[in-house]
């Protein structure tokens, strides 16, 4: 998943967006609300998690402007007092959820991917289409009971396409849940990994769940519950 | 003693009004009296010229007319008193007025002209006696004591009908000046009662500061509450800014600190140590966070804040529907559209939420939130149909606000702070079973 995380201490802001990507997101990590908004304007994010205490433009600024220009994504709050004034505003201006600073990692990420499977319609741990059951928390996929062995890259190819199952998701929506920011991108790794993703899920049993738009990127086929 | 500063100033003005009248009676009476006697006198006086010039003097002797010419003298009984004596103290006429009554007296013909007297009878009967002694015909054998009387009672009569007069006078001037008083003092005070009536506008948080629309006597004093007022507001907003900035400044550092710890762990005694870093962490995390909110949220010592609830639940309700989404809590909220509870808003915020949200966090799937009022108390209580707390352990999660379930952390101040603020807003918190079957907290404020 492509995250946006706006914390304005560089430490907190380092060891976030290198924790997270650990965890197989992709973080976009910025200092400040001005940032935040042109990142938010230019890539598609599926999650943002906001610092209160900006300098600048306030935290809860920055959420009432993400949220009047239509941006979507669910939103996760820090908050340092962690009094409820701070958590009814945050949640007054459009975010979701909140946590409390300092936290620990895994209640963080137990929150997020909260966030992000209610955002996606799924309330379980898991996505299932057919034969192909995805187990979002050990981020593992398995194809008729049968464990498959996927790269990380693969995984989250299949993990977006199926949170975003029966629309099309374009190549560099894709490329952005790969690698963050501005780094050079080759669009023939996108359809080298989605080849050998459908190779991999096609298997014995034939399972083609993968379409190709011409010119406009790629389809899952199959309804995921 | 008198409470109302109106009651004491009419008491004073009152108490003056009836000395200085006691005072003034017997002046008037005594000069009333005075000028009555003169004008008695007068009268006599004049009375017995009508005598004299009615008086003939012939071969020696003393001549009266039958008739006088004041018909008065010619009355018997209610007629002018008037004698005639010669030099030597016989009575020579009488008016016939004097026919029934036996008056002693006896003119000393000493030559000194007239005389007023004032005598007294046997029989206790008083007279006002007009004496004058002439030289008729200008020899000394006609000389002559007129005497003209009159009876002193009259006199007291009409000075006793003056006084009663006075009395009724007087009596009716003060009621009429105590009235007047008490107009006078209502319009005066009535700055006093606008003050007041500021003051619990003030109190009641429904205005800022005192207007300046007020005497000149008052406006140094409205003049400091409002500079006291200004400043009380302004440090409590200073105290919690920097409060705030205390709360970021040491949190965020924390929150690197627990990152590093968490990095650290992965030698087995690289482990323990991240382990002990983490909960020390944890520790000076839940004290500051304590501390910070013991102090921004003690009750304000001037204002007498009052909050409406009802708005409050809604936004707490929001909040945490939207944090527990996945859990579909349903909740009740039984509270009169208009219920105001006595707390300041942001300690309200506080106490409110985290009831809250250990109701929405331990129920199975119903909150309840309901306010009853009696004349003298308000009574909130919140309700869940969760696990609720075990009877041996009420006492002491009441007592130090200490928590029970240790699997959210970095949560654990939440009751110590409820505790803090139920205690500051000198109310009662009590912990027991809910009908819907988990804890019921129930929150007692005391009215006055």
């Amino acid at each position: 998943m492509k995250l946006l995380v706006v914390e304005d201490e560089a430490l907190l802001r380092h060891h976030l967006h290198t924790r997270l990507s650990e965890t197989g997101h992709v973080v976009q990590a910025v200092g400040n609300g001005e940032e935040a908004l042109y990142q938010a304007e230019e890539f598609a994010f599926d999650l943002a998690i906001i610092d209160l205490g900006l300098p600048g433009m306030s935290g809860l600024d920055l959420i009432r402007q993400l949220r009047s220009q239509g941006k979507s994504f669910p939103i996760l709050i820090l908050t340092a007092r962690g009094n409820w004034q701070d958590k009814v505003e945050g949640l007054a201006a459009g975010a979701d959820d909140y946590v409390v600073k300092p936290f620990q990692f895994e209640e963080l990420e137990a929150r997020l991917n909260a966030l992000l499977r209610r955002s996606s319609g799924f309330t379980q741990s898991t996505i299932a289409a057919g034969p192909l059951v995805l187990d979002l928390n050990r981020k593992q996929a398995s194809l008729s009971d049968q464990p498959l062995a996927l790269t990380a890259y693969e995984y989250r190819i299949l993990e977006y396409l199926m949170r975003h199952h029966q629309q099309v998701v374009a190549k560099d929506r894709l490329m952005e849940q790969l690698y963050p920011g501005d780094e050079e991108r080759d669009p023939n790794v996108i359809e080298v990994l989605v080849g050998r993703l459908r190779r991999k899920l096609e298997g014995e049993h034939g399972f083609k769940p993968i379409d190709t738009v011409r010119g406009l990127g790629y389809l899952f086929t199959e309804r995921c519950r | 003693m008198i409470r109302s500063l109106r009651v004491r100033l009419m008491l004073a003005a009152a108490l003056l009004a009836l000395l200085f009248m006691l005072a003034l009676l017997p002046a008037l009476q005594k000069a009333f009296s005075l000028a009555l006697q003169e004008s008695i006198e007068q009268r006599l006086a004049s009375d017995a010229t009508t005598l004299i010039s009615a008086a003939r003097i012939e071969q020696g002797r003393l001549q009266m007319p039958d008739q006088l010419p004041d018909e008065r003298y010619n009355l018997p009984y209610t007629g002018l008193i008037g004698y005639i004596f010669d030099r030597d103290g016989k009575l020579v006429w009488r008016s016939r007025a004097t026919a029934d009554r036996d008056i002693n007296y006896q003119p000393r013909y000493d030559g000194r002209g007239n005389e007023f007297a004032r005598i007294r009878q046997d029989n206790g009967e008083e007279f006002f006696v007009y004496d004058v002694e002439v030289k008729l015909l200008g020899g000394k054998s006609a000389a002559y004591s007129i005497v003209a009387l009159q009876p002193v009672r009259e006199y007291q009569d009409t000075l006793e009908g003056l006084q009663e007069k006075l009395y009724l006078g007087f009596g009716a001037a003060l009621l009429a000046l105590l009235v007047l008083l008490w107009a006078g003092l209502t319009w005066g005070l009535r700055s006093l009662r606008r003050l007041s009536v500021e003051l619990d506008q003030v109190e009641s948080g429904a205005r800022q500061g005192l207007s300046g629309e007020h005497p000149r006597e008052l406006l140094r004093l409205t003049g400091s509450l409002n500079r006291l007022l200004h400043s009380e507001r302004e440090q409590r907003q200073r105290y919690r800014d920097s409060l705030d900035d205390l709360a970021h400044s040491l949190k965020t550092p924390l929150a690197v600190l627990q990152g590093v710890g968490e990095g650290m762990g992965h030698g087995s005694g690289e482990r323990e140590q991240a382990r002990v870093l983490q909960s020390q962490i944890e520790r000076m995390s839940q004290q500051i966070d304590y501390q910070l909110q013991r102090a921004s949220l003690r009750k304000s010592g001037l204002v007498r804040d009052r909050v409406q609830l009802a708005p409050l639940l809604d936004s707490l309700c929001n909040t945490l529907a939207k944090v527990y989404r996945d859990k579909h809590v349903a909740i009740t909220l039984v509270v009169p559209a208009q219920a105001e509870i006595p707390m300041e808003q942001g300690a309200a915020l506080e106490l409110l939420g985290n009831l809250l949200e250990n109701a929405y966090r331990l129920c199975l799937g119903q909150v309840r939130v309901s306010l009853s009022e009696t004349p003298d108390s308000l009574l909130l209580c919140i309700e869940d149909d969760g696990p609720g707390v075990p009877t041996d352990q009420r006492e002491r999660i009441l007592q130090r606000g200490e928590r029970l379930d240790r699997q959210h952390p970095g949560q654990g101040i939440g009751l110590a702070v409820v505790k803090d603020i139920i205690d500051s807003y000198d109310a009662q918190l009590s912990l027991d079973d809910s009908p819907l079957g988990g804890a019921a907290f129930r929150i007692v404020f005391t009215r006055g």
